[in-house]
């Protein structure tokens, strides 16, 4: 037995000398490859911003005709003399990811304002599930905070949830199925059994394939009732300590999705859960100190970029709008 | 729960720790629940599956016993077992393709039938427990092996979590004698046993993951590379499946030693092979002589007239290839193995190289054999490895037409790596690794732990590749 412990007491050293070696050699290049999102996120962070923005696509995608294409972040920025606002969007990125982000902003920043986006679609098993999600829990890996070879083990041995597409869409379909929700006279309990209704009375009714198939892309991406134990919910809730944490006044704001095109292609059901939803995380949220703006309902659907998919892609209206809420809600605190 | 994931590396010291911890009597119920464990990690629901091979061969051990002295019930019990073992291996495995076949078939004849497809996944090594089963239904029927009156000691001869689910396939006669013996905590096990998971991790995520990389880009659009890439993507294939599936072995063999037991090698440096023949008997070698033993040699072996012989390989080596997946490509990969035996055996008697003498002369004849005996693998992997007829076609177009433009970058990790396990293999053809580090001084061997541990964490590949046989 002292021969098998002196020699776990050897291993150790050896890790601790390879952790070293490790730092000094290969991490600066896996970082690099494997956390692109640490590397590309924190870049824009410059000394003097005082404010951070925190988003996915919504933050910068256009329309081809826009003129105006700076981002949202950007027009907040514009609107706010004498503050700057730092960029940290990244695609497919969510609250979870949001946190580890401001988890590795250092301490040597002087931010004092996180605006965090609260995209409702991310709350919903089809992102939550998303094959995007695999490469992002990689990256979320190498953003903790811990020795370097350590993470690099974690990637090493899989420790991120990865699956086969059939897995993946078992999850998916499993997760349709915990989305449920109860409104008064309404027949369907569940986003699973919504969504399979819909296809067939959508294309009974004469609902081309297209339209049948963006009804149910909506109600799989919104038909849910949020509670505490969404797991989004809970990273809105670490982003929220974080900041105390840290001294940040965390601002959340609620994009605004396609109401119109929701209304005409699934109906009003839709839009009370959408609306509860949004209700439900501002008062969740107000009730912790968190500044909420709920843009739901000022982007109309001409504002909107994507016609087969529910996005919250917005031409240079839709994003201004998003921005000027956004702004003239900071100046009103302020 | 995968050998390369970070649940089993709390999942194998706590198990192995529990196992010295827990006086003999109560390790089987630890083994076997760890080994449900185990299994239940993929998908929980398949382990009754497990539990219905079990219960049918466990049954069919005792009455075979039982009836020792009435042949004809004897025999039809295990037929009885052998067939309704089967079954289950062919609705999950071979269903759906002999249902697609034959409607095909009948297609051409212009009759249209709709077909109905299971929509089921292959629970995890079912073909390698299936025949781990087997094997001990047949030993007990032959009066090799007592048949084992403790249902739990037996479920776990067919669990036993380190080669539940890609082997090696044991024999009753090793394992079931092993799990009933009590062990103690040795050092040497520990320590070999170590040394083997930590080569194995290396060969799976270090070698054949990194090579799978550019593997998947040649046999996904081979259409895109030159001749060059494609032939150095044919090889990284035989050096990626060798890694991953000798790593996998190589980990199960130290898992099961660490607790003392001893498990069979898999495989004995297979691309030093001369010849066909004598890769089989390194590569695999515990299907190989499961193959021999249960289909090879009940067949007549090589007693028989010579038509009758090759007809015996040829099917021996057919089934074999059907055993890796339901497919028409892996049984061409194994027919064609089963024709090269027989050529092989028809060129014997022409001895070309009979007049080259001397030990520089036979070592060069000796290369030029292992040489010949890679390429000829090498080709027949990238059969295997082919989904279908029409992507090994577009593979073979590809490398005869030479009009691809796009150039694979091999990274230096890759390279390496493929150094490293083509030296480990020469430097351990005549004794297993766990041996070979013994012997060397105290300071190298930890060298080379560093080196192996900083590999595997440090250079592994993140991209995730599954262990190649655990679709088999």
């Amino acid at each position: 037995m002292i021969k098998i412990l002196s020699k776990v007491l050897l291993l150790a050293v050896v890790l601790v000398v390879l952790e070293m070696v490790y730092r000094l050699t290969l991490y600066p290049r896996d970082i690099e490859e494997q956390c692109g999102l640490m590397e590309f996120s924190l870049k824009p962070l410059q000394e003097d911003a005082d404010m951070i923005y925190l988003g996915e696509s919504s933050n910068h995608n256009c329309n081809d005709a826009d003129t105006d294409r700076r981002s949202i972040c950007q027009m907040i920025d514009d609107q706010l003399p004498g503050h700057h606002v730092a960029d940290l969007a990244h695609n497919a990125t969510h609250s979870g990811v949001f946190y580890d982000i401001m988890n590795n902003i250092p301490d040597s920043c002087r931010v004092q304002t996180a605006i965090i986006t609260v995209n409702l679609r991310s709350f919903t098993s089809e992102w939550i599930w998303s094959n995007l999600e695999t490469p992002l829990r990689k990256q979320q890996v190498m953003m903790k905070k811990a020795p370097a070879l350590y993470k690099r083990m974690l990637l090493a041995f899989k420790a991120y949830p990865h699956w086969t597409e059939d897995e993946r869409w078992a999850l998916v379909r499993r997760g349709l199925k915990r989305q449920t929700f109860s409104i008064p006279g309404f027949p369907y309990t569940d986003a699973a059994e919504w969504d399979r209704e819909m296809w067939h009375q959508g294309t009974q009714s004469g609902l081309s394939d297209d339209s049948a198939a963006l009804a149910c892309h909506y109600i799989k991406c919104f038909a849910c009732t949020l509670d505490d134990n969404n797991p989004r919910i809970r990273d809105f809730d670490h982003i929220v300590r974080l900041c105390r944490r840290r001294g940040w006044t965390p601002v959340f704001h609620i994009l605004p999705d396609n109401e119109d095109q929701m209304d005409s292609l699934v109906g009003p059901q839709l839009l009370t859960l959408l609306h509860n939803n949004a209700r439900f995380i501002q008062q969740r949220y107000e009730a912790m100190g968190v500044m909420v703006v709920n843009n739901q309902g000022i982007v109309r659907d001409s504002a909107f970029n994507e016609r087969f998919y529910p996005t919250e892609h917005y031409n240079e209206k839709g994003r201004r709008a998003v921005a000027d809420a956004i702004a003239a809600a900071l100046c009103r605190a302020n | 729960m995968l050998f390369n994931s970070i649940e089993f590396l709390l999942f194998f010291p706590t198990v192995t720790l529990l196992f010295y911890l827990l006086p003999h009597r109560f390790r089987w119920m630890l083994l076997l629940a760890a080994s449900c464990f185990f299994y239940m990690w993929f998908i929980p629901k398949y382990i009754f599956i497990l539990l219905i091979t079990i219960l049918i061969d466990f049954s069919a051990g005792i009455l075979i016993e039982r009836w020792a002295d009435a042949p004809a019930k004897k025999r039809t019990c295990l037929i009885v077992s052998i067939v309704s073992t089967c079954l289950v291996l062919f609705i999950f495995k071979y269903l759906n393709f002999c249902s697609a076949n034959l409607v095909a078939l009948a297609q051409r004849f212009g009759w249209t039938h709709p077909t109905k497809v299971l929509n089921i996944i292959l629970p995890i090594g079912l073909s390698f427990h299936t025949f781990q089963s087997l094997s001990y239904v047949i030993e007990v029927y032959r009066g090799n092996q007592a048949a084992e009156r403790h249902f739990g000691y037996y479920s776990l001869y067919v669990m036993f979590y380190p080669q539940l689910v890609t082997g090696p396939i044991e024999r009753p006669q090793n394992l079931l004698r092993q799990l009933h013996e009590e062990k103690h905590l040795q050092y040497e096990n520990i320590a070999s046993g170590l040394r083997l998971i930590l080569f194995g991790m290396f060969l799976k995520m270090v070698v054949a993951d990194n090579l799978g990389v550019y593997v998947d880009q040649i046999y996904e659009h081979p259409e895109l590379y030159g001749r060059g890439d494609l032939l150095l993507g044919m090889v990284f294939y035989s050096f990626q499946i060798y890694g991953d599936f000798f790593g996998y072995s190589t980990i199960a063999l130290g898992c099961a030693l660490t607790m003392g037991f001893t498990i069979t090698d898999n495989f004995r440096t297979p691309y030093l092979s001369g010849s066909v023949r004598e890769f089989w008997r390194r590569w695999h070698i515990s299907l190989s002589s499961w193959f021999r033993d249960y289909l090879y040699i009940p067949l007549g072996g090589n007693r028989v007239p010579l038509p009758r012989w090759i007809l015996n390989t040829l099917i021996v080596f057919t089934v074999c290839g059907i055993w890796h997946g339901a497919n028409w490509t892996f049984m061409l990969w194994g027919f064609a193995y089963g024709l090269l035996l027989v050529v092989e055996k028809g060129l014997r008697g022409i001895h070309l190289f009979d007049r080259i003498t001397g030990k520089v002369g036979r070592a060069v004849v000796q290369v030029l054999n292992v040489a010949k005996t890679f390429v000829v693998v090498t080709l027949l992997w990238s059969v295997f490895r082919s989904p279908s007829f029409a992507d090994l076609h577009n593979l073979f177009a590809a490398l005869i037409d030479n009009h691809g433009t796009e150039h694979l970058q091999v990274g230096a990790v890759a390279w390496v790596a493929l150094a490293l396990f083509v030296l480990s293999d020469l430097l351990t053809r005549h004794s297993r690794f766990d041996a070979w580090c013994g012997r060397r001084p105290a300071v190298v061997r930890w060298a080379l732990y560093a080196v192996l541990v900083f590999a595997v964490i440090a250079q592994s590949s993140v991209q995730n590749y599954p262990f190649i046989y655990f679709q088999f």
